[in-house]
């Protein structure tokens, strides 16, 4: 019931036939609705919710530290005024939106991201639900994921959830260690998690669940990677997410750590990191579908692979970024700034200005975002939206890379083709169509130095 | 103007400094002043012009070592006769470009028309039209020196009185003495508490055989001693020889570009009178031009309609670029047929270096910048290139390291370009088997691997000058034998300093032996050189590779003995300012197909954004394009990419240490 729709899985043995299509009609590339055709309107919504207990030390995103407090460790937040009067205001923005289409297309995927969602009470949540299913609508059996942190549910908040229709958890583990979990200021401790993976793992009625884990942390050792993936496998999760710390500038490990050197690992042992996680996943029978995430097939977040198809999304909340119309708007991070925002859109005094994100910047998003998943790029569809000679650039500047591994080129039926066979078709540029038909980075070279290649496809597109 | 030494002579007499006031010159000057605004008062002040026959005109120069006063003295004359007003304005008022401000030097030669009353007669109205022309005391701009001393008939020689006699007075005196001009010697700075005027005397005498009596002592910080100044020059110095009732013929000394008055050449008129109106025409194109505006330098530019004999002004004819206006030619009454005046000492070419955009995008900024620069600096020349590193670009001819220096800096001040500039080379002169030479001002044109047999090559070299306290000698002649020196002379000035003479190929002074010379002898060492003749030398082409491919920009000519060294310098540091690629680098040096030195950056590992961004795709974006605009800085080579920063790094590599 979960299966993914969209033919993501890229794992197929050379020979294998293409995946079967979806019953559904694929959704229309977004990409191929450059000038002329209206970008289909958006089936999926985020929702962010951004309370935290305290703010942990790598952390950039918007969020609201609660700051830890009162009796129940699993409940105690809950009654915190702060969460009720920012879904007030949620709440308030969902109302004022006005859906993209009049047809009524239903929302296919509802994510809560946060911040630590599992802290708001689960019938504010079921508020925000509620507001969706009446604005946009539900479709029959949409994905709803939410984000939630070990030692901030027990078994009965979680049934209560899944009660009221969340049918995915992203569980933030992040480590197995006690050290590394305390070194990186999470609000749980070991002994959450295992409690938190029972819960979930027991949880009737809830089949899909994401392990999220952070690699390169400060003082990690590939000992203790290997632990956190081993554990991660035991705990049977139907997806895993790998997230490679990023220190960024004004956060607490901006100040302390410089990538690269102790503690952190250093960029060898951070790239034997990606590397190892790749290979004892994959022999759990997790397929690599995205440059961060593993799933069993199937079990794509279908939510994310909205983002990465480049389609369009609602958003909500503090600091939440929607593609709608062609528009990508970021919300204001601060609170205060959130709610003049929400009443200059309740009165009308606000709205999605019909930005002309061009040519360049769409082709610069589906490569972006397409050279991130396995599927890759479909060069047949880039080239009727971008053109054949944009196409060919991008190929002759990959070319290099398909020699030396870091890009595979494939057919239609996604098998690999030899380097030798890609510089043939690059001589007829007519011939590129019909024989290579998708590009994607290797697995885990590639990936790991998508930035590069994907900057040089910049390059190409905007020189 | 040989004929004019006897003349000189028997102008020297002793003044006393009290003969004089200047109180009517600063009235005379304010008059000059404010006629600026007033054109039709040119022919008021063209009337005064011409109360000043040659016999009550001065031209002189002030030749200096570095720091030793001659812009400040410049000031102080300036203010005593009133042509600027004390204590307005900035100092160093001749030092116009701001590169000259920053860097405490004079690039480009200025010039300034006093008015002086000097009392030997019984009127008190100026009665000395004295023109001062400021000089560049730095060896590379001794075209500049010369150019200015042809309009001169003496030059104060400052020297300070603390530090003495330095390597730049030597060579500023030789310059001076060969153009046969009188030389007042100025002991400046005589308030310094460790002033020694009298050892500067012994220095002076034992030097150049100049008579302790004739030194002036100043102060051109106190005012002491200044009063002296001025009567020297007028008792001193001779008049400016020339016809008066003769056709007009000048000299011209310099030219420049003004956006909104068009070409301005500084002129000397050695015979006649220039009028405005008057056609004119140059010797060396044959062309002729109408007089549309002339004047004085006083200090800016002031129209008086008229010049006369012995007189320096400006002049402004309509010429388009200064192409036309060849520093050296002859300016002469139209349909007269004249006999040139003798020109400068060319130019030579003696550092060269090629300069690149350094965004690729902007070369027409460049080329633009370039032809600016060089409309007022013609001691520069210009070929365009093309690299294949680095795109297309120019091959530009210096004076000398200084003169690179400025040019460099005075193209991204003045005029905004970004630079990227290659190894500094001199013109090698390589000859085949079959005998046939060529001048190589380029090492990127010297074939690696030349089918023919390179039978000799030369070097160009030059005698230095170094004076030091005696107790850096030491380690000065252990650093000029490694830069392959030879003492040509050894001797001590005084008692404490000691004067050294190499000759040295000029290869081994372009790049960090100043700073080198410096650093072992504490900053005490002066150092001034001149060209000397080419000798023949053992030298080869370094090719630097990346993955195999030669990179054109970074070729370089090395001694055969010092390749070796070079190359692993070049190689270590490029490995440094590389960043890691998607691929294993090699970075190699080599003499032909001979690799000697080799390093290799290995693989960058990972650049990978694995984060969780939710539907927030902007900032990653930014971030990409980000990296992508700084892959656009990097210039490419096969497919390896240098930092524009690792170009520049090289260029420090010493090719002695
Ligand atoms: N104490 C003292 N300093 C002076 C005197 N004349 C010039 N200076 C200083 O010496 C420095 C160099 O002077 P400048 O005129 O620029 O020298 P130039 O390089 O020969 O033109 C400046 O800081 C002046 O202020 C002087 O008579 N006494
Ligand atoms: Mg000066």
């Amino acid at each position: 019931m979960l299966r993914s729709a969209f033919p993501l899985v890229s794992h197929l043995p050379p020979r294998k036939p293409p995946p079967v299509r979806p019953a559904r009609p694929p959704p229309v590339r977004p990409y191929a609705s450059s000038a002329a055709r209206p970008s289909p309107p958006p089936a999926s919504a985020y929702v962010h919710l951004p309370f935290c207990r305290k703010r942990c030390l790598y952390c950039d995103f918007p969020i609201v530290a609660l700051g830890s407090s009162s009796s129940s460790p699993v409940n105690g937040e809950g009654n915190d005024p702060r969460i009720a009067d920012y879904v007030r205001l949620l709440l308030r923005e969902v109302a004022a939106t006005r859906p993209v289409s009049n047809d009524g297309v239903p929302l296919e995927t509802v994510f809560f991201g946060g911040g630590t969602p599992s802290l708001v009470p689960p019938r504010l949540v079921a508020a925000v639900l509620d507001a969706l299913r009446g604005k946009f609508g539900l479709s029959a059996s949409p994905e709803v994921s939410i984000e939630m942190d070990p030692g901030t549910f027990d078994a009965a908040k979680l049934r209560e959830l899944v009660g009221l229709g969340v049918n995915r958890v992203s569980l933030g583990v992040q480590a197995f260690q006690e050290d590394l979990l305390r070194a990186c200021g999470r609000a749980h401790g070991l002994r959450e998690v295992h409690e938190a993976v029972g819960i979930v793992t027991a949880c009737e009625g809830l089949q899909n669940w994401s392990m999220d884990l952070i690699s390169s942390l400060p003082h990690q050792t590939e000992e203790m990677w290997e632990e956190s993936l081993r554990c991660t496998v035991d705990a049977r999760p139907t997806h895993v997410s790998v997230y490679d710390l990023q220190i960024e500038q004004g956060t607490k490990f901006g100040q302390l750590y410089t990538p690269g050197v102790h503690p952190l690992p250093s960029e060898t042992d951070s790239a034997n990191f990606y590397k190892i996680a790749s290979k004892r996943l994959s022999e759990a029978g997790y397929n690599h579908y995205e440059i961060s995430s593993y799933c069993k097939t199937g079990y794509e977040c279908k939510h994310n692979v909205t983002y990465w198809q480049n389609r369009s999304f609602y958003a909500f909340g503090l600091g939440s970024a929607s593609y709608i119309n062609g528009v990508r708007f970021s919300r204001p991070r601060r609170m205060k700034e959130y709610a003049d925002w929400v009443q200059k859109l309740e009165i009308g005094a606000w709205s999605h200005e019909p930005d002309s994100a061009g040519m360049k910047d769409m082709a610069m998003d589906v490569v972006m975002l397409s050279l991130r998943t396995a599927w890759g790029l479909d060069l047949r569809s880039f080239s009727k939206s971008f053109g054949k000679s944009l196409t060919v650039s991008l190929c002759n500047t990959f070319r290099p890379f398909v020699e030396s591994g870091l890009v595979i080129v494939m057919d239609m039926e996604r098998r690999a083709l030899q380097p030798s066979d890609f510089k043939l078709d690059l001589q007829y540029e007519g011939e590129i169509e019909s024989k290579v038909a998708f590009i994607r980075l290797s697995d885990p070279d590639g990936f790991l130095l998508s930035n590069e290649l994907i900057s040089l496809a910049f390059g190409v597109i905007a020189p | 103007m040989a004929g004019a030494a006897a003349l000189r002579r028997s102008a020297r007499r002793a003044i006393r400094p009290d003969e004089y006031t200047f109180s009517r010159t600063l009235q005379h000057a304010e008059r000059l002043l404010s006629s600026q605004a007033s054109p039709d008062r040119g022919g008021v002040l063209g009337s005064e012009l011409g109360l000043y026959p040659p016999e009550r005109i001065r031209n002189f120069s002030i030749i200096a070592h570095v720091d030793h006063g001659k812009s400040t003295l410049a000031d102080r004359l300036l203010e005593l006769t009133g042509t600027i007003k004390k204590g307005h304005g900035q100092p160093q008022y001749l030092d116009k470009l701001q590169v000259e401000r920053e860097r405490g030097i004079t690039v480009k030669a200025q010039t300034a028309t006093m008015f002086y009353r000097h009392a030997h007669d019984e009127s008190d109205a100026p009665n000395y039209l004295i023109n001062l022309i400021d000089t560049p005391g730095h060896v590379d701009f001794s075209y500049e020196v010369s150019r200015s001393l042809a309009a001169c008939q003496g030059a104060l020689l400052v020297v300070d009185a603390a530090q003495g006699v330095q390597a730049q007075t030597i060579a500023n005196f030789y310059l001076a003495f060969e153009s046969n001009l009188s030389i007042i010697p100025v002991i400046n700075k005589i308030d310094q508490p460790t002033a020694d005027p009298d050892n500067v005397k012994v220095q002076l005498k034992r030097l150049f055989d100049i008579d302790p009596s004739e030194a002036l002592l100043t102060s051109a910080k106190t005012g002491q001693g200044l009063s002296q100044v001025l009567p020297a020059v007028i008792e001193r110095i001779p008049s400016p020889p020339g016809k008066c009732d003769s056709p007009v013929r000048m000299l011209l000394l310099d030219s420049y570009y003004d956006e909104y008055k068009g070409v301005i050449c500084h002129v000397a008129i050695v015979d006649g009178a220039l009028h405005k109106g008057d056609k004119i025409a140059s010797a060396a194109t044959g062309r002729t031009y109408e007089v549309l505006d002339v004047g004085i330098m006083h200090p800016e530019l002031t129209p008086t309609g008229v010049l006369y004999t012995g007189q320096v002004g400006y002049v402004i004819s309509g010429m388009r670029s200064t192409k036309e206006a060849r520093i050296g030619d002859t300016l002469h009454q139209a349909k007269s047929t004249v006999e040139p005046l003798p020109g400068f000492k060319p130019a030579r070419h003696m550092v060269f270096s090629g300069l690149y955009p350094a965004d690729g995008s902007d070369f027409d900024t460049l080329s633009h910048a370039i032809e600016k620069l060089t409309c007022n600096d013609a001691s520069v020349s210009v070929t365009k290139e093309t690299s294949t590193a680095l795109g297309m670009g120019f091959r530009c001819g210096f004076l000398g390291l200084l003169h690179m220096d400025v040019f460099h800096q005075r193209l991204e001040q003045e005029h905004g370009a970004q630079v990227i500039s290659t190894i500094p080379t001199v013109p090698y002169i390589f000859e085949y088997g079959d005998g046939s030479k060529v001048q190589v001002e380029n090492p990127a044109t010297l074939a690696s691997n030349p089918g023919q047999r390179i039978a000799a090559c030369w070097e160009p070299t030059v005698i230095a000058t170094i004076i030091i306290p005696s107790e850096y000698v030491g380690p000065v002649i252990m650093l000029c034998s490694e830069r392959r020196g030879e003492q040509r002379e050894y001797t001590f000035i005084d008692a404490q300093r000691a004067l050294l003479k190499y000759q040295l190929p000029l290869r081994e002074i372009i790049v960090d032996f100043y700073n080198e010379l410096k650093s072992i002898t504490s900053g005490y060492a002066t150092f001034d050189y001149e060209d000397s003749e080419y000798q023949q030398s053992d030298l080869v082409k370094m090719d630097i590779l990346l993955n195999g491919q030669p990179v054109d920009a970074m070729a370089t000519i090395v001694h055969n003995q010092k390749a070796q060294r070079v190359g692993r310098e070049l190689v270590e540091k490029l490995k440094k300012f590389i960043e890691r690629q998607m691929f294993e680098i090699t970075i190699q040096a080599a003499i032909g197909s001979k690799v000697i030195a080799r390093e290799t950056l290995s693989a960058m590992r990972k650049n990978v954004l694995a984060k969780c961004y939710g539907g927030d795709i902007t900032r990653k974006k930014k971030l990409l394009e980000k990296q992508k605009e700084g892959k656009k800085r990097m210039k490419r080579v096969g497919s390896v990419d240098i930092p524009q920063e690792a170009f520049h790094e090289i260029l420090k590599v010493s090719n002695s240490k």
